[in-house]
């Protein structure tokens, strides 16, 4: 290997990696990130603090309690029977049943049953998924008490989720993590480290080192490059150990895919680090990539569903692309029209990228 | 050198930081620009209410009931029905990420309708994609009773019918719910983004030394570095509440009284929280990478922004309580929708205000022992 790139190479891991805080940062906390958010986040309803108003006498309304309680989707409402309205204000309750004045029991049996629900609704998502438990807890019920009663035809819609049959949290979650730390990680380090050089003034001796201009660019960029590679099996390997994830496809899919992904956002920070001109700068630049980059990726949002001038910048994502392959190959099995189409427009991003930088590199250099 | 505090040489410090904001286009822009960004991004782009949502539909079944369940699909709006080709296995729809989700109809679906037998129908969702399943097995069970409707013999009985009142937000409005939780994440993410590295900066630098052989105190330093990043972040979230409520007609049903005292409190908490980055780490790099763990990932992540406290193991649900992001949060929403008073905000506030006694005390123990000889 060239003797400049080595030099190079050298000076960088001792530099990036010389401060034993700096090691954690890199190697520990991903895998903790990964741990925190693989267990904690997901979207599933559910602790849904439930508050019943019944008269004591009232067994149906009862029953739905004990079912509702049951079924592992509700708690008790915090605090003293209060006021309803309150009590959900206050967040003691998120949901609430109202029994009719005369008891339900009653009304049932006179046909005319009618169970009023108040439901939080500062987060609709929750809001529509509690009212869809209630309502299968009260079929339940009701067809428990009043027997041949049935009307219903028999259809039933049979689902099945896919790849992830258990709707295992992490394995919904996951991927995105991955996605988003080896973007951060990456794009961070690189871009910070050139501008650092800016702050303090030794790119100047750089520039004027008798090397030529792409063997500094390499030599800034290789080290990153390799870094994030050993992140990215770092980061693969809490997935696998802890979690479980399966690679459903090629190993060999995967480490493509991420290597043509680490080298996009290594140019991505060596562009943001030609613009800045000190660490500061760096950063809040690459914070103006990556946050548009990780809300467009398709990881917490669906795209689809967005206006048009935003998915047409969703198209222009590599987070976009790394995320849909990480999903498929590692849950779905790779299947390898999706694996190509997707590695060469993330590929031609890779190229652009590294073709921009490269030329403000020189601009910069010059 | 004099012990007390003086706000003038405090105010000569937030001048000089003024002067450095002003000549950096990058903190300008990223301090108001970046709220504008966001808000007009989760005001128009995030819509959970998805439609249009591409299904491939294999119809084994093919006669006027099979078509005529299909059609409660399409004119849900929810759905875009493809028709499978023929001879298509229905999975690799999913493998080829062709559809979001296969709907198949086996044969004699009519039939078994007819004769009251159970009629199958198999609906298979991507489980690779956790944007989206949960919504679609939302509507799902709408479709599921739209059919019993329309398919039930005699006209349907309903011996008990449940009245939903959704409390606070009554058109499940998207907006509703994303655009109060972006004050939290404006501050959150703008406070800490700005001032960790200032004082690490004047650390990697060195003019720390310098200043410090002035007579200026550690406490003055400390205030004249973060006044002007305190005003810039109020009046950028003064910006994101104005967008708010006049371009997205939002509510706000609580007192302003209130919800300025909390912005204050979440304000100094992170404030504090990035001076102690800043103090610890002395290092441009690491403060960075501190700031994002400890500040920006649980701001969105952690905080009951998209993913509900509520849903948590409840080991990390406790986890959650020393983040002030999630206070906020409780506050935000609940000024902004519910309507919430003093006495139902109690505990919010209150942890937010523990909260600053120990990082505020703690930050400033640093910031002096690190200091002083």
């Amino acid at each position: 290997m060239n003797l400049t790139i080595k030099g190079f190479l050298r000076k960088e891991f001792s530099q990036t990696l010389r401060d034993p805080r700096m090691r954690i940062f890199l190697f520990v906390a991903p895998v903790a990130q990964l741990l925190i958010f693989g267990y904690a986040i997901s979207t599933e309803v559910c602790n849904i603090r439930l508050g019943v108003y019944c008269s004591p006498g009232d067994v149906l309304a009862q029953r739905i309690e004990e079912r509702c309680l049951a079924s592992g989707w509700f708690v008790p409402a915090r605090g003293p029977g209060e006021d309803p309205y309150r009590r959900i204000q206050s967040g003691r309750a998120e949901a609430v049943l109202i029994a009719p004045p005369g008891g339900l029991t009653r009304a049932l049996q006179r046909n005319e049953g009618r169970l009023q629900l108040l439901v939080d609704t500062t987060n609709m998502i929750r809001a529509r998924g509690i009212e869809r438990y209630i309502q299968m807890v009260i079929q339940q019920v009701v067809s428990e008490a009043l027997p041949g009663q049935e009307q219903k035809p028999m259809l039933k819609l049979d689902i099945r989720v896919l790849y992830n049959p258990g709707m295992q949290t992490a394995f919904f979650m996951v991927p995105g993590v991955m996605v988003m730390l080896v973007c951060i990680l990456t794009i961070l380090m690189t871009s910070m480290s050139l501008a650092r050089e800016k702050e303090m003034g030794t790119f100047e001796t750089l520039v004027s080192a008798p090397i030529r201009n792409w063997e500094i660019l390499l030599g800034k960029t290789l080290p990153f490059l390799i870094l994030g590679m050993i992140l990215v099996l770092i980061i693969l390997g809490a997935a696998m150990l802890i979690f479980g994830l399966p690679m459903r496809g090629g190993f060999w899919k995967f480490i493509l895919a991420s290597f043509v992904f680490v080298c996009t956002t290594v140019s991505i920070g060596t562009l943001i680090s030609t613009l800045a001109h000190n660490q500061q700068q760096a950063m809040m630049g690459s914070f103006l990539f990556m946050f548009p980059g990780i809300l467009l990726s398709g990881m917490m949002f669906p795209i689809e569903n967005m206006p048009p001038m935003l998915i047409g910048i969703a198209y222009l994502n590599p987070l976009k692309y790394f995320l849909t392959l990480l999903r498929n190959i590692m849950l779905k099995g790779g299947n390898d029209q999706v694996f190509w189409i997707n590695l060469g427009i993330l590929a031609l991003i890779a190229v652009i990228a590294v073709a921009v930088s490269f030329k403000r590199f020189r601009q910069t250099l010059n | 050198m004099s012990a007390e505090f003086r706000f003038s040489r405090a105010w000569s410090i937030a001048r000089k930081e003024i002067r450095h904001v002003r000549r950096d286009p990058f903190t300008l822009a990223t301090a108001l620009g970046l709220p504008i960004l966001l808000v007009v991004f989760f005001g128009y782009a995030i819509d959970f209410n998805v439609k249009d949502i591409h299904m491939i539909a294999a119809d084994r079944d093919n006669t006027r009931a099979s078509r005529e369940f299909l059609k409660i699909f399409t004119s849900s709006r929810f759905f875009k029905l493809e028709a499978a080709a023929p001879g298509q296995v229905p999975q690799s729809a999913l493998d080829t990420e062709q559809a979001k989700g296969v709907i198949i109809i086996e044969p004699g679906f009519s039939n078994n309708l007819g004769a009251g037998r159970p009629a199958g129908v198999q609906v298979l969702l991507d489980g690779a994609d956790n944007s989206i399943t949960g919504i679609i097995s939302g509507y799902l069970t709408g479709i599921q009773q739209a059919a019993w409707k329309k398919f039930s013999p005699g006209p349907l009985i309903q011996p008990l019918r449940l009245q939903t009142r959704f409390l606070f937000n009554q058109e499940q409005n998207s907006r509703w719910f994303v655009v109060p939780g972006l004050v939290v994440v404006v501050i959150g993410v703008l406070s800490i983004l700005l001032t960790a590295l200032t004082v690490a900066r004047e650390w990697e630098t060195g003019s720390m030394e310098l200043l410090l052989s002035t007579p200026v105190r550690p406490l003055e330093i400390i205030f004249g570095k973060l006044a002007p990043y305190l005003g810039l972040i109020l009046l950028s979230v003064g910006m994101v509440y104005l967008i708010a409520r006049f371009q997205f007609g939002l509510p706000f049903r609580g007192n302003h009284l209130l919800f300025l005292a909390g912005i204050l409190l979440f304000l100094t908490l992170c404030l504090a929280q990035g001076l102690l980055i800043s103090v610890i780490t002395r290092q441009q790099q690491l403060a960075m990478q501190l700031a994002f763990i400890s500040g920006l990932l649980p701001t969105l992540l952690l905080s009951g922004f998209v993913f509900p406290v509520e849903s948590m193991p409840p080991f990390f649900q406790y986890l959650t309580y020393i983040l002030a992001p999630r206070w906020f949060m409780v506050i935000s929403r609940g000024l902004f929708l519910k309507g919430a008073g003093l006495l139902e905000l109690a505990q919010p506030l209150l942890m937010l205000l523990l909260l600053n006694f120990i990082l505020v005390g703690l930050a400033l123990k640093c910031f002096k022992k690190d200091l002083e000889p």
